[in-house]
């Protein structure tokens, strides 16, 4: 696995330009705006639902969360730079482990979103609560972007082999 | 961090009209979740100078990050008082999509500033200068 992501980065020139003076902070900065993006407008939206901006309509809202996608590519992209240039200090991190599990999380709670309560929530009134399933939806999405972000900062600090992870 | 860029760049967004149907009006509410996140980029930013003075002080990244975050933070709080008396209408489509280009920059700036902190900086400790 750290091969395949090592030969990876090196074929690509991730690895060349993740080790040059300004990559790897360019990156990172590239990783921040993309997240900001994303709790700007993804985030919003789940506020929205859990009653904060009431007026606000539902469907006008949901038009940022394009946005919010588009920052969320920026950080797969991203994130797919630091774990291959570096892959022995996240495949091992608690940290990342965590993060990519509240990642996971997120996805299927928008996958769960999507399927079963988005055109509801869309065609409520501005002025209506919307359903406690599509509450529920918005307070496990906030809490997984929460969690992740928290997470994306302990990997600087959890870095093996100084912290091992006791699954590991 | 996320929470104050993240709002401003929904606000700008519509600014610059790539929302167009998204009614600005009832959004000064997120305000109060933006000056609550901009505490806490306050605390901890004081924290972190704190801990670390010389590690800033002597860096030019941390004034450039710290005057982009000022002027983002003031353009925010003009933002929503124009919100809040709905007098944004008084300004030029063109004005307000330049305030917002701005906005986007800075914050953009201020970010980008605060990650190459880590990285820039040519003094670590205070004791070095004693």
């Amino acid at each position: 696995m750290l091969e395949l992501l090592t030969n990876l980065a090196q074929a690509t020139g991730i690895y060349s330009f993740m080790n040059s003076p300004w990559g790897w902070p360019t990156a990172e900065s590239i990783h921040f705006l993309g997240l900001c993006l994303l709790i700007g407008t993804v985030g919003v939206f789940d506020l929205r639902m859990l009653g904060v901006g009431q007026g606000i309509s539902y469907d006008d809202l949901h038009k940022l969360v394009k946005f919010g996608v588009g920052g969320y590519l920026l950080n797969v992209t991203t994130g797919t730079m630091f774990l291959t240039s570096a892959p022995d200090q996240y495949i091992y991190n608690p940290a990342f482990q965590t993060k990519m599990l509240f990642m996971l999380v997120a996805g299927l709670n928008m996958l769960w979103f999507y399927a079963t309560t988005s055109n509801q929530v869309k065609t409520t009134d501005a002025t209506l609560a919307v359903s406690d399933r599509a509450k529920l939806i918005a307070a496990v999405s906030l809490i997984s972007w929460s969690v992740i972000i928290v997470c994306g900062r302990l990997i600087t600090y959890f870095r093996p082999p100084y912290h091992w992870c006791f699954w590991c | 961090m996320a929470i104050v860029v993240g709002i401003n760049f929904a606000i700008a967004l519509r600014l610059l009209g790539w929302i167009p149907q998204f009614t600005l009006a009832p959004f000064y509410r997120f305000y109060q979740l933006h000056w609550f996140g901009a505490l806490f980029v306050l605390l901890s930013g004081i924290g972190l100078l704190l801990a670390y003075p010389a590690k800033a002080l002597t860096n030019p990244v941390f004034y450039l990050k710290f005057v982009a975050l000022s002027i983002g933070l003031l353009i925010a709080a003009w933002l929503q008082k124009k919100i809040r008396n709905n007098s944004l209408e008084n300004f030029s489509q063109q004005r307000l999509k330049l305030i917002a280009a701005v906005s986007i920059a800075l914050w953009i700036i201020a970010i980008t500033g605060g990650r190459f902190l880590a990285y820039t900086h040519s003094v670590l400790l205070a004791s070095r200068f004693f």
